[in-house]
């Protein structure tokens, strides 16, 4: 494992996590931290413990051993005061289907006790993820995945807070709308929000992310970092991404 | 409360009002409610109406009779009716089921004490179309249909984790739902409580008694609001939680409130209208014949009274003997025919106190029964409306077979002997003082707010646990 010591003041981090369920160790030993303005892409399989992994940063989980911090916040300690200080994606965007666009961001902010004025809030978030003017005022029921990303992208834009989770933004989505949410992940970026994605998406992953980290039966077992201006080499990382998923048990 | 709290509560409602079924059951619920209150008044004035009409019909009627040897009148008897209690609309209890009227004449006690449908269990009864039914019986159905994906549809949407990860509590989520559906319970009970509201005003009711009812269905709507909202917090799929709400539902509005009842009077068995009428007969031959000058106890009854007056014969007394033997007859068989009663009355309480046991079992027992006595309809208030007209039933022939003794002449009275008709007027009516729940069932109203009480406590305490245990069902 490869742990840049020298990075920034994280606003995420795990050190040492462990977590088992039951015998079966889910997390071993995980160590990653993302600073402000970093995306961290967190590529693995299923069961390789991406998704315990987030669940721990969000306090739905505490970890048998080992410390996560969340902009400053022990999730196992202050699961509610952790939550305030990230925006959460998940895979599937659940959103209440008989809301509008904007009455789903206006609910979800408020739950956040977040501002929520509609002219400096919401409607600029919704402009910059893109989401068309005629669409906020609509019922979310007939929204695709790629609408429903991108509102709650914008919910997490607008909640102003300096933590992104996002759990596999990519699954699902055409080629066309991966490059529209790796936009809006430059967007995130550029407001100095520290964004950790979980995700087997090795494209994506390349090419939003700072550093990449090889997570495999909960051990992070590579993290290459990506130099400044320099690009990821999409072909290396995928004989390596390629080379642990068959080192993975059948 | 905090301001996600209700906003979480506000969102429901949004969104059980933008849904068009919920909308549909929702407003044929209290419009059968409305239904339920107007019909039970209209009921309520009818039964009033007639009882009043025939029980003064029946006075002016008896006041009316012409001079009569006493002892017809004693066999003439006369019929009265038990007014009904202000409140009765709301819940008709016993009332339907035991018969209000009663006919009183002379030896015997009859109909209401000894009728068919007070021998079998009197929790018999399911199908009144009155609030008191909407509320117990189909209020919970509606809850339970409005609340079962309150939690579980969160978690099936997805949306518990987004909620969750917005940095609100799981106290805080379900605090909001729990409001959001106790509004619901309330706007469900408001328009039966404002129709209790507006008979209790009105009608002479006692405020006391309208406020405890609504304390009581209060209470026993939010038993099912937290049963409802628990078991959608504890099972992960809508769909299950609604099987299992309603399988819970058929156990305690259903099964045992019937079931019970049926137990008791397997094990507190009560013998059918001939086995009693049989038995009552062989023990009226066993007290004596009056008629037979041989008869042992009444040839002794005939010796204490000659020495009473001191006389050697029974023409020699100042009054009539044959009067004397009717007071002294209808003193035995009323002490026998009250024996029967008091066994009969006995046996219902124990049956109704082992149905009441299994109150904790099923809340709708406890409102139910509670229900009844606030109401003034419950078997107690029946029982001593029937205790009322037996003394009043009693002091009446004894009164006629006092005018026998003291009127007829002992000596010669003649082939048709009678006395003035103007003696009827002296008995005076019968008027039926309506007994206080809160005095005679004090102590069963307590017991029943405990029950209610437990229940409440019980759900909102495995609910409170629940909240804390959110994030962990969520993940």
């Amino acid at each position: 494992m490869t742990l840049d010591q020298n990075h920034p003041a994280a606003l995420l981090e795990a050190r040492n996590l462990q977590h088992s369920f039951g015998n079966h160790r889910v997390l071993d030993d995980l160590s990653l931290r993302v600073g402000p303005g970093e995306i961290y892409a967190l590529l693995g399989g299923n069961g390789a413990g991406k998704s315990t992994t987030l669940n721990i940063f969000l306090g739905f989980i505490k970890p048998t051993s080992g410390h996560a911090v969340v902009g400053g916040v022990d999730p196992a300690a202050e699961p509610d005061r952790a939550r305030t200080q990230l925006a959460y994606v998940p895979e599937n965007v659940a959103l209440y289907e008989h809301l509008t666009a904007r009455e789903n961001i206006d609910y979800f902010l408020h739950l956040a006790s977040a501002e929520r004025d509609r002219a400096t809030v919401i409607d600029p978030a919704l402009d910059a993820v893109g989401l068309a003017s005629q669409a906020r005022d609509k019922r979310v029921g007939g929204f695709s995945k790629g609408m429903r990303q991108k509102v709650a992208i914008a919910l997490a834009l607008a909640r102003n807070v300096p933590v992104l989770l996002l759990d596999e933004p990519t699954s699902g989505l055409d080629p066309h709308a991966t490059a529209e949410f790796n936009e809006l992940l430059e967007a995130a970026r550029s407001r100095g929000i520290a964004t950790l994605m979980a995700t087997h998406d090795l494209l994506s992953a390349a090419a939003v992310a700072n550093r990449i980290g090889f997570l495999r039966e909960g051990h992070l077992d590579e993290e290459i970092a990506k130099a400044q201006g320099a690009r990821f080499d999409v072909e290396a990382l995928f004989r390596r991404y390629s080379e642990k998923r068959e080192r993975l048990p059948a | 409360m905090s301001g996600a709290t209700i906003r979480i509560a506000r969102e429901e409602w949004r969104a059980l009002a933008r849904s068009r079924v919920a909308v549909l059951a929702g407003a044929l619920l209290v419009l059968l409610i409305l239904t339920a209150t107007f019909i039970s008044l209209q009921k309520q004035a009818a039964i009033d109406e007639a009882r009043s009409q025939y029980q003064a019909e029946q006075v002016e009627e008896f006041y009316n009779q012409p001079d009569r040897h006493p002892h017809r009148m004693v066999h003439y008897g006369q019929f009265v009716f038990r007014p009904l209690a202000p409140l009765a609309f709301f819940d008709f209890g016993v009332d339907s089921y035991t018969g209000d009227m009663v006919f009183l004449e002379g030896h015997r006690q009859n109909s209401a004490n000894f009728a068919e449908a007070r021998q079998s269990s009197l929790m018999l009864r399911f199908g009144q179309l009155t609030p008191a039914f909407v509320l117990q019986t189909l209020a919970p159905l509606l809850i339970i249909f409005l609340a079962f994906r309150a939690l579980a549809g969160e978690r099936e949407r997805g949306t518990l984790r987004l909620m969750l990860a917005q940095g609100i509590s799981g106290r805080q989520l379900l605090s909001g739902k729990l409001l959001a559906h106790a509004g619901v319970a309330g706007a469900i009970l408001l328009p039966a409580l404002v129709a209790l509201a507006l008979m209790a005003s009105s009608a002479g009711a006692s405020l006391a008694q309208a406020g405890l009812m609504m304390l009581a269905y209060t209470a026993y709507l939010l038993v099912w609001t937290l049963a409802a909202l628990l078991v959608s917090t504890l099972l992960p799929r809508g769909r299950d939680a609604l099987l299992a709400l309603i399988a819970l539902w058929m156990v305690t509005v259903v099964l045992l409130p019937r079931g019970l009842p049926e137990l008791a009077a397997a094990t507190e068995t009560a013998p059918t209208r001939i086995e009693t009428e049989v038995a009552i007969g062989r023990d009226l031959k066993s007290i004596g014949d009056s008629h037979d000058p041989d008869d042992p106890y009444f040839s002794d009854f005939r010796e204490e009274t000659l020495a009473r007056y001191s006389v050697d014969d029974v023409l020699d007394l100042p009054v009539q003997y044959a009067g004397l033997v009717s007071i002294e007859g209808e003193r035995l068989t009323s002490q026998l025919f009250d024996r029967y009663a008091s066994e009969a009355f006995a046996r219902q309480d124990r049956q109704g106190t082992l149905v009441r046991n299994f109150g904790i079992a099923s809340p709708l027992i406890a409102v139910r029964q509670l229900s009844m006595t606030l109401a003034g309809t419950d078997l107690d208030s029946h029982q001593d409306f029937l205790n009322q007209v037996e003394r009043y039933r009693y002091g009446f022939v004894q009164e006629l077979n006092r005018m026998q003794a003291e009127q007829i002449p002992a000596v010669d009275p003649g082939e048709d002997p009678r006395i003035d008709a103007s003696n009827w007027r002296e008995i005076p009516g019968f008027s039926y003082v309506e007994p206080d729940p809160l005095a005679y069932g004090s102590g069963r109203i307590v017991a029943t707010f405990a029950i209610l009480a437990l229940w409440l406590a019980g759900l909102a305490l495995l609910y409170a646990f629940a909240g804390r245990r959110l994030v962990w069902i969520a993940r």
